[in-house]
């Protein structure tokens, strides 16, 4: 385990007992899950396990219907302005009649961002995702691999303490999604920041976390936790060959399978 | 412009041509009595004539002045009254069915009801443009505000935007498409409401002007006038068009 998730300090984000359910239907069931500060979790599971549903609870959209959802040990009431949140869908994340460097500007707006300081931030934001050059096109010119990335530099904008990402880099080309990753890698490393990462890429899951877990559907629920043990920084040519990279594909390979008969 | 643009153009032109050219040939052979339906020549001629003689301009910039800030009125109010309503859910489900209620009343017949708390002022025509005209934009502003995604209501709460950077930065540009459809009818009823408004009150407009025409029967200086208004009508309607598409180029 990671040095960040040390027993004695308390957790970060934790789900204690909680039962989520839509229209009589249960949808999760009977998670508990510390989230520790620096830590990098990865959620996976099959389509419609209830991993969104689980996202959404930590981000404070959507109130359990039993148990509890702590943030620094306080029941989590609404959004919280450390947090970000990366959606799945992200062209509908996006104010489509605002331009890139417009959409990153709300941001700074809302946090009172002096005007003159905006548009240096804005375009050193743009920059770290690629957009450095798409800065004045709207939402509807840009690719979604693009528009993704554009929804990624607002939360950037945001310096947060927790990223909440739902399957962030699933529409995005294999070199983009490396460099994005290993970026997110490096906010962690730098920063101490707390992600809490969907993805039904098993690969992506082991490469990034100091944890996986896995879902299981019909109510939703925890099925197994696994610890990463890789060292860090990650290497995209080197991680992937390693023995115990190889062995955790397999045992994620095979739970996922199981969940599909 | 595009080869098929400009095909668009010409066929258009080519149809206007075309009615003008039957209607030029219908009081030629007299299918119609030239003391009703005047030839477009003596219409047009009548036309520059007027606008020689000096009076025909302030009467036009009258009629605008009325269309125009009756607009404004019927635009700003239908945006404020529409944004107070549509932030809020609740107020929409209880105001929703009033204002569809007071929305088919024909605006011309408030003119009586007016006229007796105004009188036959200029301000007593503005109101009845403003009101009239108000509902496309009104209604438009609160539909607006209800289509917003939820996607975007948990963007906005994310980011903790404040009730009043919620309507500008997100409700108001999501609404902004069927706000500008609705500008553009309340154009068209401005306008119509202007001229009822003159003849009624006896303001010195164009619709006032055509209306003595009229009585005078002075059948091409009363298709002279009609022309006039054409134009106004589609010149309004094209400025405004091109503003939208200005307004609206983030749209794919
Ligand atoms: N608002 C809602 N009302 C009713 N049912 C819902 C609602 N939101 C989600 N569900 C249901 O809850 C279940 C879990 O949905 P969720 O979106 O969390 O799945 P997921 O694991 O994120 O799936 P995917 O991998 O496809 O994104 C699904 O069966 C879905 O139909
Ligand atoms: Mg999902």
């Amino acid at each position: 385990m990671s040095e960040a998730a040390a027993p004695a300090e308390p957790a970060l984000i934790a789900f204690r007992g909680i039962e989520v359910a839509f229209g009589g239907k249960p949808i999760l069931t009977g998670i508990d899950l510390d989230m520790h500060k620096g830590e990098f979790l990865c959620v996976v599971g099959p389509s419609g396990c209830g991993k969104t549903t689980l996202l959404r609870l930590a981000a404070g959209l959507l109130p359990p219907s039993a148990g509890r959802v702590l943030y620094e040990g306080h029941d989590i009431v609404g959004p919280q302005r450390d947090v970000a949140v990366v959606f799945q869908d992200y062209s509908d994340a996006l104010l489509p009649w605002r331009t890139a460097s417009g959409n990153v500007s709300l941001v700074y707006e809302t946090l009172g961002t002096p005007r003159d300081e905006r548009a240096d931030r804005i375009a050193s934001v743009l920059a770290r995702v690629g957009l450095a050059e798409h800065a004045d096109k709207y939402p509807s010119q840009l690719s979604g691999g693009m528009q993704q990335r554009l929804q990624i530099a607002r939360c950037l904008a945001q310096e947060p303490k927790v990223w909440l990402m739902d399957e962030p880099f699933g529409a995005l080309d294999a070199i983009t999604r490396q460099s994005l990753q290993d970026e997110i890698l490096r906010i962690v490393a730098d920063t101490g920041t707390t992600v809490f990462f969907v993805t039904h890429d098993l690969e992506e899951a082991i490469y990034l976390g100091h944890r996986v877990i896995a879902m299981k559907p019909h109510p939703g629920r925890i099925a197994a936790t696994y610890p990463v043990d890789l060292p860090h920084p990650r290497d995209q040519r080197t991680t992937p060959e390693q023995p115990e990279f190889m062995h955790l594909r397999r045992v994620l390979l095979e739970f996922i399978r199981g969940t599909q008969t | 412009m595009t080869p098929k643009r400009l095909l668009l153009l010409l066929l258009s032109v080519g149809v206007a041509a075309f009615i003008v050219g039957i209607w030029q040939l219908a009081s030629n052979l007299h299918w119609v009595s030239p003391i009703f339906l005047p030839p477009p020549d003596r219409a047009w001629a009548a036309l520059l004539f007027d606008i020689e003689r000096g009076d025909l301009a302030s009467r036009v910039l009258l009629t605008l002045e009325h269309m125009f800030y009756g607009w404004l009125l019927a635009s700003l109010g239908g945006i404020l009254i529409g944004s107070a309503v549509g932030i809020s859910s609740t107020a929409r489900a209880y105001l929703a069915p009033t204002l569809e209620f007071f929305r088919p009343l024909p605006a011309s017949a408030l003119f009586p009801v007016l006229i007796a708390f105004f009188g036959l002022t200029e301000n007593m025509v503005l109101v009845v443009i403003g009101f009239g005209a108000l509902w496309p934009t009104l209604l438009a502003t609160i539909n607006g505000f209800a289509t917003v995604k939820p996607r975007l209501h948990e963007v906005a709460r994310l980011m903790r935007l404040s009730r009043r950077q919620f309507i500008l930065s997100i409700a108001l540009p999501n609404a902004m498409p069927e706000i500008l459809a609705g500008m553009r009818l309340s154009l068209t009823i401005a306008l119509i409401l202007s001229v009822t408004g003159e003849i009624l009150s006896g303001s010195p407009g164009l619709g006032y002007w055509i209306m003595l025409q009229a009585r005078a029967f002075r059948a091409p200086d009363l298709f002279a006038g009609v022309l006039l208004f054409g134009l106004i009508g589609y010149a309004s309607v094209q400025i405004v068009s091109l503003l939208e598409s200005w307004l609206l180029r983030w749209r794919a």
